[in-house]
């Protein structure tokens, strides 16, 4: 409740303080030689080189609102299980027609909480979309025709924990409702405890003969498993902690645990076959809002979630046992992967539940499985974006993430080894990677994939349906009639319905209508080329079209009681926007 | 103001409903349910509490009653559940009767009253409210969808082919039509009833069979897409049926099933929930299958847990002596699979009341001609009815003038909606009385932890041993074996208490144990430094508590 209300005066404070008027950038425009690519002179600007809190997050998009109004709608879906906003923005040209009825682009970041340049990457987006908007002609075409909802942050509180709190970079991918992980009543009572006070949970590790690792001769932060025949010198114990509830355990009872990416409403299984379920599909409150905002919204059509890492994309479909995948499909899905390949080098493909393990109840599965919607999930920080760009595996990953953070980062990622006396484990030391790498990208590479990452998910709109009347043809028929002929054609790579929605009747049909009042018959005709088709008895001014397909066409028929018919079409589609044309 | 208005309107309703509908078979409106559950809560206000767990889209509350006295959040507890199929309205008649009978008894009986103070029921008479109202409308039909809007056929267009009325009798039956390309046929036992012709054994067809109405939207389908609505019992999480109708747009899409599963999931103490819905595993057990068992994605109960299924099975066909049962195999997304599979707890259910078996009569008094047992529900049904003398059960038929077939012979007719499942009242008193007691048995079996054997000796260095067995003392076990799996059960917690200047030396402070079984024990044990009281705590919210002290010299 509180936490509400401060936003709330955090969020008025913006709009009427700073950030109403055109910040200052620390030089003038005119001492700004324009880099390629790069708005010269940014109304809002914003440092991309590193991360922002909750709260910074809110005001960057309440700037974007304030200065663009017609191009940015800033809206909150519902509020975090600890009474945080989730916010929603509409990017699109307000001016040229209602941003609901153009076919979208949905990208979120964050839904893991660790993984948290993704909100930086979705909010890189709409910032880079406006900000170049007065100068860049395809910018402004892609508006005027398609809209962006951008969801940055969609496990708000999750990230603020993430960042004030100690935490390792591998923890917490939870949201932050207590649960009893280990069966005994008591919920998060065992989570890790930052011994060291430096804010990060890293590891302990203590001196002993026993113990199978040695110091690397090579890297002197390091611990490597020493060699079969070889004394160790170090033993490792774990993540930074106590047994606080004496049970034998340390840190059993994390905060949470539950995996928000695996509570959605596609093929969800429970905690013991899915381990990180939550009671059932969008349980979590923060995916139910989302999932209401995504259901609100029929006009979505292809969609970004971002995670990390492994730099790969991975499209649905998750889980095991459910082929929803055809060979249309999956043309769309290749060529959309040939253009992640060029602009996101070391860009791997993969089909989640071929590649990696698989996985019930998750995001992306959702969006395929249940609303036929063209999805990536974009793995960031890749590999390759490591020292010497290759992709390495294994322990090499974990030696080539020592040498950057030694040779890029100045040893800045890591917090050296430091005696400590721990109550039950003696005389140990504490160290090891903060909690910013290696997982989050360092600054100077998150800008850069960022950009990378956009451009993708540009590309994606730019090739969501376009719908256009091509041409209308008129025959005079006996008995005062004239039969007219339609051509719709979609001039880009994704079709109105995916294969799953058809399959489903997920989304309704898509419409072509007659504006004539004296339309006796119609139909939609089999082919460009064929000469018949199937009639529609009920209602034949407006056709019913299962599917206009990517880079095709579909041809309808009316016969009007009038020899001159009122020529006016319009199209109406759900994923493919609405057009209407007099000929 | 507002309720009597409705109370008013729906008096004007009734009046315009034909002799059918409301002659004897006296259920309740939601209005009316509403006044009988808030009376039965402050009448027996110390054993009863009237709470809601939600709203559905129309408003009407989803009425809990918490049976038992004080404490009830934290004692072991059965849920009870119906109204789960909009059509069921026999089965929260049941269930509020059971209530009401338990109550009365709870201040005549000693037993009855120690049942409700040691255990607590948790009654939902009615889980899907919107749905069975339908029942009162001024149009009769066969509703199993809430009233959240849902365009069934997926075209785009919503309650585009409902029901139409078109013999004007406030029922909405079937409509048969003469035509050479029919498949059905006239049952030879009884010709009011159609049944499907088998070309296979040389039968042929007359009749095409739909239900009553038109084929608005003009796609070759009779009221496929009429008002309303998703189901209740089709919207859990276990074998979901994606995209199908009434399943919603994803499980735990509604109000109803959404509110009933928070709440559970929140109730630890629950130990198993009982149904009075359209499945049967009450008169017949499921069965173990090790493949579904054992696969991934279980579907089928686990080993221990299908032994108790038998075990309960037994119990409640000795208790209820409740005869041809019919054999109804859970669904898709239920309720009763989703309390087992996904909450983890025993899940049985039983409709409760069927129509009884007709048995075959040599009689021919009066010119009657002698009858086999038919197979046919339908054909057993209206006899029984006729021996009852349960009237408003059949709509004969009769031909009208049809839009969709002009030139056709149409006649409207069947059985009366509603009427398989809403026997005269009068008759489920006995029914209730008999799952009253099957109730107060299975509650005696329920698991009941206590601490025994405990030893302490001196060990050297001022040191002292502890050990005790956490025995269970009921029939059943102390959570169902899948409960071990699932996070929503809590496991047998066994702690040891201290003061300050005690310590433990060796064994954790606190020990789990999976699931116990009936008689079953599971062994603890500390080393402790200090002297004076410590106590030991075995708890589960499930099978109790219990507390032992310990000496320390």
């Amino acid at each position: 409740m509180k936490k509400t209300i401060l936003h709330i005066a955090l969020l008025t404070s913006c709009l009427c303080g700073v950030g109403v008027r055109q910040v200052k950038a620390q030089q003038t425009a005119a001492q700004v030689f324009r880099a390629a690519g790069t708005p010269q002179n940014p109304k809002v600007t914003v440092n991309w080189t590193r991360y922002y809190d909750y709260d910074g997050l809110t005001e960057i998009c309440a700037k974007l609102a304030k200065a663009y109004p017609d191009l940015v709608k800033l809206e909150t879906i519902g509020d975090s299980y600890e009474g945080r906003r989730i916010w929603a923005l509409t990017i699109s040209d307000f001016t040229t027609g209602d941003p609901e009825r153009k076919p979208a682009m949905y990208i979120d970041g964050n839904i893991h909480s660790n993984e948290i340049q993704g909100s930086e990457f979705a909010l890189y987006t709409a910032w880079y979309l406006v900000e170049n908007f007065q100068d860049n002609k395809f910018i402004q075409e892609l508006l005027q025709q398609k809209t962006f909802y951008i969801l940055p942050i969609i496990n708000p509180d999750a990230r603020h924990n993430f960042m004030h709190q100690p935490n390792t970079a591998q923890a917490s991918r939870s949201g932050m409702i207590p649960l009893d992980d280990d069966g005994d009543g008591l919920v998060d009572e065992d989570v890790p405890d930052d011994l060291n006070k430096d804010g990060h949970i890293t590891f302990m590790r203590r001196k002993s003969s026993n113990g199978r690792y040695v110091v690397d001769p090579q890297n002197p932060l390091r611990l490597i498993p020493a060699k079969p025949d070889q004394p160790g010198e170090y033993e490792l114990l774990g993540y930074e902690g106590l047994d606080n509830d004496s049970d034998g355990l340390m840190n059993e009872d994390p905060p949470g645990y539950y995996d928000p990416s695996r509570d959605w409403g596609w093929n969800w299984q429970p905690n013991y076959i899915q381990p990180g379920a939550y009671k059932y599909p969008f349980s979590v409150p923060e995916n139910r809002s989302v999932k209401d905002f995504v259901l609100r919204h029929p006009n979505i059509a292809g969609a970004q979630n971002y995670h990390h890492n492994g730099g790969m994309a991975l499209n649905a479909q998750g889980a095991e046992d459910q082929n929803t995948f055809t060979r249309e499909d999956n043309q769309v899905y290749d060529l959309l992967t040939r253009n992640a390949q060029q602009v996101i080098p070391g860009y791997t493909y993969s089909v989640v539940y071929k590649d990696l393990n698989s996985a019930f109840g998750g995001e992306l599965d959702w969006f395929h499985g249940a609303r036929g919607i063209f999805t990536f999930s974009n793995e960031l920080m890749s590999p390759f974006l490591q020292l010497d760009r290759k992709v390495a595996s294994g322990e090499e990953r974990e030696a080539e993430q020592q040498e950057l953070n030694k040779m890029l980062l100045l040893t800045d990622a890591f917090v050296e080894w430091k005696p400590f006396d721990h109550p039950t484990l003696g005389k140990i030391e504490i160290g090891g990677f903060k909690k910013n790498f290696p997982r989050a990208h360092p600054g100077f590479l998150l800008e850069e994939d960022a950009h990378r990452n956009m451009a993708f998910t540009v590309y994606q709109a730019y090739q969501l349906p376009q719908l256009v009347i091509q041409e209308v043809n008129t025959r005079k028929l006996s008995n005062g009639l004239t039969e007219v002929t339609a051509t719709v054609a979609n001039n880009r790579i994704l079709p109105t319905h995916s294969s799953q929605d058809l399959k489903h009747r997920i989304e309704r049909p898509d419409y072509i209508s007659l504006r004539d009042s004296t339309v006796v018959s119609g139909m939609v005709l089999e082919s460009a080329g064929a000469n018949r088709g199937k009639e529609q008895k009920l209602n034949p001014a407006r056709l019913e079209i299962p599917n206009v397909p990517g880079m095709g066409s579909v041809k309808v028929r009316w016969i009007v009681s009038a020899t001159k018919p009122n020529l006016l079409v319009e199209v109406d589609s759900r994923k493919g926007g609405v057009v209407s044309q007099r000929f | 103001m507002k309720n009597t208005l409705k109370a008013a309107l729906l008096g004007i309703a009734f009046t315009g409903i034909s002799s059918y509908a409301v002659a004897q078979r006296d259920y309740q409106s939601y209005e009316q349910m509403t006044q009988r559950l808030q009376k039965l809560s402050s009448r027996y206000s110390k054993l009863v509490s009237l709470t809601t767990v939600g709203k559905t889209a129309t408003g009407k509350e989803i009425w809990m009653l918490t049976m038992g006295r004080d404490n009830s959040a934290n004692k072991p507890a059965i849920v009870v559940a119906a109204g789960v199929e909009g059509t069921q309205l026999a089965t929260t008649e049941l269930a509020v009767q059971m209530a009401e009978q338990m109550l009365q008894a709870a201040v005549l009986q000693d037993s009855v009253r120690e049942l409700l103070q040691s255990k607590t029921f948790y009654i939902f008479p009615n889980l899907t409210p919107d749905a069975s109202e339908q029942y009162h409308e001024k149009l009769r039909w066969e509703r199993t969808g809430n009233a959240q809007p849902v365009d069934d056929d997926r075209d785009g267009r919503m309650f585009e082919d409902p029901f139409e009325d078109l013999n004007k009798d406030g029922l909405i039956t079937m409509m048969r039509i003469k035509s050479p390309t029919g498949t059905f046929r006239p049952a030879d036992a009884d010709p009011r009833i159609m049944v499907k012709a088998d070309a296979a054994k040389g039968e042929k067809g007359e009749y095409l069979l739909y239900t009553e109405g038109i084929d608005n939207d003009k796609d070759g389908k009779w009221n496929e897409d009429p008002e309303g609505g998703v189901q209740f019992n089709r919207n859990f999480t276990f074998d979901y049926p994606y995209f199908q109708e009434g399943a919603g747009e994803h499980p735990m899409s509604e109000r109803e099933t959404k509110a009933f599963a928070d709440f559970l999931y929140d109730a630890k103490n629950v130990y198993a929930v009982f149904l009075f819905g359209p499945a049967n595993t009450l008169s017949e057990p499921l069965r173990y299958d090790k493949a579904k068992a054992s696969a991934r994605i279980m579907t089928g109960l686990l080993e221990k847990d299908a032994a108790v299924n038998e075990q309960i099975s037994k119990l409640y066909n000795t208790a209820t002596r409740l005869r041809n049962a019919p054999r109804v195999a859970p669904s898709s997304g239920d309720v009763l699979q989703w309390a087992y599979f996904h909450y983890g707890r025993f899940s049985y259910s039983t409709p409760g009341w069927w129509t009884p078996k007709m048995e075959p009569t040599q009689d021919t008094t009066g010119g009657k001609s002698p009858l086999a047992a038919s197979e046919h529900a339908d054909v057993n049904f209206l006899r029984w009815a006729e021996a009852n003398d349960v009237v408003g059960t059949f709509v004969n038929w009769q031909s009208i003038k049809h839009p969709d077939f002009p030139d056709q012979v149409v006649e409207i007719g069947g059985l009366a909606p509603y009427v398989k499942q809403t026997p005269p009242v009068r008759l489920l008193g006995p029914i209730a009385q008999k799952h009253f007691q099957f109730f107060s048995a299975y509650a005696k079996w329920m698991p009941s932890l206590q601490i025994v054997n405990i030893k302490s000796e001196k060990v050297d260095g001022g040191l002292t041993r502890i050990t005790a067995d956490v025995y269970n003392q009921g029939s059943l076990p102390t959570h169902a074996e899948i409960g071990d799996k699932s996070r929503w059960v809590q496991k047998v917690k066994v702690s040891l208490q201290l003061s300050d200047t005690q310590k433990i030396v060796s064994g954790n402070k606190i020990q789990l144990s999976n699931a116990l079984a009936g008689g079953e024990k599971f062994q603890v044990s500390w080393l402790v430094n200090g002297k004076g009281y410590v106590s030991i705590n075995a708890q589960s919210p499930m099978a109790g508590k219990q507390s032992k002290e310990v000496f320390l010299r």
